[in-house]
């Protein structure tokens, strides 16, 4: 597992957007695969295993921060008036992350899962839970608008 | 022949099949478009894979590494710990040692290391100076480890050992076959009285307790 963990960290950071809450992301799932290690079949792969399940954590977290937000938005709309908040840290942003934030999240792990973690289509529609198929056109979908995005000079 | 983008995303990943993967590949030959989003999916994924290479080069946080390695050690100590347990008891399975079974079936060991039963009665009571010489268990000596705890060596057909008093007991330090096991035909591995001794004499805090020093200690509940 320990070995693993470069590559956990570099799906959370693709998947959360940001490294730092990337690593919050790999800890959760670090701690969730000590958990439940008994459940991981031997000859299976470990590193779909745990891709799999920290996309299903980041799906829950996503779920509680929306739930959150619908409670606060009011109070936070109301304080983020003017103030422009953000800005300069999204100066420093990459293109390219700049680029991945603005994909919904299914065509952005696709992306991530087949173009940077290098899983075949098959592989990556087991961690995702869908048919090759969709895999397939979600990929296309989300590759075709980061280079919508990027422009030519990618 | 059409060829959908689906199919041109997977013929650049690798991911067609043989026979279909030469039809796209003479379908991009002829199409300067095709071979243009060919070319920007794998100048995508170039780009893709150089902007994510850091993170891996990066070291990892220790609140990442530090679970693991935690979790790791102590799997390690579990099948160690196993391991000796499978060590200590396999000696009972000797067909050879039959007669040292029903020995084993009243030895007074504790489920989790301590003395229960009659050796655990033994160590409360019993007195280097005043045991009968005909005592099943006996008492070698008795010491105070590093610690202040009251220790006792002993020696008995059944076991043999070294037992140190704290809040939940008499807790077995160093176990080993008693005599009966010792003296059959295959010798296995455990504990003498001499190594008991010698062992006792590396733990002990200072000299063995003499016959007052013991009586009180017992008195005190070897508290």
């Amino acid at each position: 597992m320990l070995a693993l963990l470069p590559r956990l960290r570099r799906f959370a950071a693709g998947l959360a957007r940001d490294p730092a809450d990337g690593d919050d992301l790999c800890q959760a799932t670090v701690m969730r695969a000590l958990d439940k290690r008994a459940q991981w079949l031997p000859g299976t792969r470990l590193d779909s295993w745990m891709m799999t399940m920290m996309r299903n954590i980041w799906i829950d977290e996503q779920r509680a921060r929306i739930r959150r937000s619908e409670t606060f938005v009011a109070e936070e709309a109301g304080m983020a008036v003017g103030a422009g908040g953000g800005q300069e840290e999204a100066v420093e942003l990459s293109v390219i992350d700049r680029a991945l934030r603005t994909l919904p999240d299914e065509q952005r792990e696709a992306v991530l899962l087949v173009m940077v973690e290098g899983y075949s289509y098959k592989e990556a529609a087991e961690i995702v839970g869908c048919p090759v198929g969709t895999l397939n056109s979600r990929l296309v979908r989300g590759r075709d608008a980061l280079m919508a995005r990027l422009g030519e000079g990618v | 022949m059409t060829v959908t983008r689906e199919e041109l995303a997977a013929y650049a990943d690798g991911e067609l099949d043989a026979a279909r993967g030469a039809e796209v590949a003479a379908a991009v030959a002829a199409d300067p478009a095709l071979k243009a989003q060919i070319d920007g999916h794998r100048a995508l994924k170039a780009a893709l894979g150089a902007h994510f290479a850091p993170i891996l080069d990066t070291p990892l946080p220790e609140r990442l590494t530090a679970p693991l390695q935690r979790r790791e050690a102590e799997i390690i100590d579990f099948a160690a710990a196993r391991n000796r347990r499978i060590a200590r008891w396999s000696w009972i399975a000797a067909p050879a040692l039959a007669a040292a079974l029903a020995l084993a079936v009243f030895m007074p060991r504790g489920g989790d290391g301590y003395a229960s039963g009659g050796l655990a009665e033994t160590l409360d009571t019993q007195l280097v100076a005043a045991q009968p010489a005909d005592a099943p268990t006996r008492i070698l000596l008795s010491f105070r480890d590093q610690a202040g705890s009251y220790c006792r060596a002993f020696a008995g057909e059944a076991q043999s050992g070294i037992a140190c008093r704290d809040a939940e007991g008499w807790r077995l330090v160093t176990e080993g076959d008693g005599a009966a096991a010792q003296t059959g035909e295959y010798r296995m591995a455990g504990a003498s009285a001499a190594e008991v001794l010698e062992r006792a004499q590396a733990m002990a805090a200072g000299p063995a307790l003499d016959a007052e020093q013991e009586r009180a200690a017992r008195t005190r509940d070897w508290r």
